[in-house]
């Protein structure tokens, strides 16, 4: 939306009106980079909410360098670029982030986030991948999962 | 009815919730949902089904002849000091009180064990009872004792299956076999009233006691292999022992390793594979750069296809991470006959590993066997061995011992089960089928058929000790990470990690279950 500026034009009969005049737009959906940049400095919960905002957004956020910054916000000192490649490999931040991150931190909040919580994600992370891998051709059920224990109670009754 | 128990109008309200459990319950049968409960009696706050309204007034006679007949003294300390749990189901609430009232004032822990056979008659049963005094083991503290009365009620279902359970072990052991098939069945029925872990550990050990009577061993090779690949791996998905055993593992992998340009695992029981992918990520994370990493796994003869799929996913997983692979398998029916040329180690350019998780306990079926395991083991020259084993003695001579020492083991690990809340029920119930497969060959097998030889970790310790092992210690890293695994889990601080003389030990409710030691070649055979 364009912000209209209300401004005062002389007209020739002497008398003042008002006039909307244009003022040169600026959206934000027109620059994703700078859109990226604000979204890297969000934390969990608002940027699963800033995803659900427009198809544009939701795309934006699935950079995975947005999800790299989030999950590492709170560690220092910075990993290594090696990291970088082996958790594209395994799968990305975004899934390490939901996977493993964000029930991690749900169950032990006391917890000061430190590189032994990550490299524990990490190695649930990659158990996860295997187990995928090593058992995607089983028919029948939905495969198990390593990362059942991670997930919320479900109320069975 | 009309005696006033104080406590019964008060946990009245118990009523509702203890019947909403009761539907809660998966596949139990504790409340029948077919029988229609009388409404009479619903009307006052007593939920009584009407096929067992004959035998409820039959025992509310008995309980009024009774207790006109006690001494008014001892009688009613009885009925102040005791609660009941949901007085509302009047059929077990006048069980219990009959069957109390009749067993405490008998109370004598040095009385001969008297044991008639056991009928379906629940009046033979209450008299029998107050004479049977058996050698329980951990129970029987709470049960002789005057003071924990009240205490042993509130558990006396619990207790008298438990009672039910280690008479037939007794018999079996006696070979009084026609006592011991009598006894088996009752605790079948017991069992299947009683809710939860209780009751299905008492299940699995009542089949695994028949077929010990009626001598039907369970022969391993009848197994199917997928199955037991998928019993497997929802055991580890389910549970946190496995992950224990694995992450603490690598975690004394990876320091005994953190210099080397080569890395030499072999694996005594290859299985899934499930430890390696952890390994090979921290490996790939390593400051300086990953090391070479080999893996030789050992299998079944009839798995050789199965093996060699698994090493190929690992070596796509190990692609994926960026660590340079080589996967070997040795295929043999017994760990024993493993030699040491097997096995291509480079002693110039790689670390060698030995890893064992559970696999080392089936050795101890043959004689002999694990010493030449041991020998090989040693042959090769590890610079570190890894074993986590199950914390139990079930390797007795007496079978009655081994009997109650699973029969406490296996309690906790079901407890345990239970008591995540996480774990969808199916999920759980596979996690108790692989359970009770271990409890069937504990009780059932004997002789080399019975693979499920634990031992405990100090038995391990002189084992390895006398074999030229000396121990190493896990470290506080091992012990950090296996804190936050834990708390990971559900079961409300159930599970512990405990540090002993340097290996770790996985705990539930401070009874210790696995135990995980590293070992390193005797000083003076290092090179």
């Amino acid at each position: 939306m364009s912000e209209k500026r209300i401004g005062i034009v002389e007209k020739s009969n002497n008398k003042r009106q008002r006039v909307t005049q244009d003022r040169p737009e600026f959206s934000i959906n027109d620059h994703h980079d700078v859109l990226l940049e604000i979204l890297r400095r969000l934390d969990g919960p608002s940027l699963c909410s800033a995803a659900c905002v427009c198809r544009l957004w939701s795309a934006v956020a699935r950079n995975d360098s947005i999800w790299e910054e989030l999950c590492f916000q709170q560690v220092s000192p910075r990993p290594s670029l090696s990291l970088r490649s082996v958790v594209s490999a395994l799968g990305g931040y975004r899934c390490l982030y939901f996977l493993c991150i964000r029930p991690v931190l749900a169950r032990l909040p006391k917890l000061l986030w430190t590189r032994d919580q990550l490299q524990l994600s990490l190695s649930l992370y990659c158990v996860h991948y295997y187990e995928r891998l090593y058992v995607g051709a089983w028919i029948g059920d939905a495969p198990p999962s390593s990362l059942m224990f991670l997930r919320k109670p479900v109320n069975v009754v | 009815m009309k005696r006033s128990h104080q406590e019964t109008y008060l946990e009245q309200q118990e009523a509702p919730s203890m019947a909403e459990y009761g539907k809660k319950l998966e596949g139990s049968s504790v409340v029948g949902g077919d029988d229609s409960i009388d409404e009479l009696l619903a009307a006052l706050g007593y939920k009584v089904r009407s096929s067992d309204m004959a035998d409820v007034a039959h025992k509310l006679e008995q309980l009024e002849m009774v207790l006109s007949n006690d001494v008014v003294g001892s009688s009613n300390s009885f009925l102040n000091d005791t609660v009941h749990y949901n007085p509302s189901d009047l059929s077990s609430w006048a069980q219990t009180m009959l069957s109390g009232l009749t067993y405490y004032p008998d109370l004598d822990p040095t009385r001969v064990c008297d044991l008639r056979p056991i009928t379906d008659d629940d009046e033979s049963c209450c008299s029998s009872n107050s004479n049977k005094r058996i050698r329980l083991g951990p129970w029987c503290d709470s049960v002789s004792s005057e003071s924990t009365r009240s205490v042993v009620l509130i558990e006396e279902t619990g207790i008298r299956l438990v009672q039910a359970l280690v008479a037939c072990a007794e018999a079996v052991q006696q070979e009084n076999l026609s006592l011991a098939d009598a006894l088996v069945k009752r605790v079948g029925s017991l069992a299947a009233s009683q809710a939860g872990a209780m009751g299905k550990v008492a299940t699995y050990f009542a089949e695994a006691l028949a077929r010990r009577i009626y001598r039907i061993h369970p022969s391993s090779a009848a197994v199917d292999p997928s199955f037991e690949e998928l019993l497997q791996m929802n055991f580890y998905d389910s549970s946190p022992y496995l992950k224990f055993a694995h992450f603490t593992a690598n975690q004394a992998i990876l320091e005994a390793v953190t210099m080397a340009r080569g890395v030499h695992v072999i694996d005594l029981g290859l299985n899934q594979g499930m430890q390696w992918p952890a390994l090979m990520q921290a490996l790939a994370l390593r400051p300086g750069g990953p090391p070479s990493f080999r893996l030789t796994g050992v299998g079944a003869p009839s798995n050789r296809e199965g093996i060699q799929e698994l090493g190929w996913k690992l070596a796509q997983l190990a692609q994926a991470v960026g660590v340079e692979f080589e996967f070997n398998a040795i295929t043999t029916e017994r760990l024993s006959d493993l030699e040491q040329d097997m096995f291509e180690t480079r002693p110039a350019s790689e670390t060698l590993v030995v890893n064992s998780v559970f696999e080392l306990h089936p050795v101890l079926a043959q004689p002999g066997s694990i010493e030449k395991l041991l020998a090989t083991v040693k042959a090769v020259k590890p610079s570190i061995v890894t074993v986590v084993e199950q914390e139990a003695n079930h390797n007795g001579v007496v079978f009655l011992d081994r009997f109650n020492e699973a029969l406490h083991y296996y309690s906790s690990l079901f407890d345990s089960l239970e008591d995540s809340a996480v774990i969808p029920g199916q999920d759980r119930v596979l996690s108790e089928v692989y359970l009770g497969r271990q409890i069937l060959n504990v009780v059932a097998a004997e002789g080399t058929d019975r693979v499920e030889r634990h031992e405990t970790l100090d038995q391990w310790r002189r084992r390895m000790g006398s074999a030229g092992f000396d121990p190493v210690n896990l470290g506080y890293d091992a012990f950090k990470q296996a804190s936050l695994l834990l708390a990971l889990f559900g079961g409300g601080d159930g599970y512990r990690v405990e540090e002993n003389d340097g290996s770790l030990m996985l705990a539930w409710q401070t009874k210790p279950l696995v135990a995980a030691s590293a070992w390193k070649l005797a000083a003076e055979l290092r090179r």
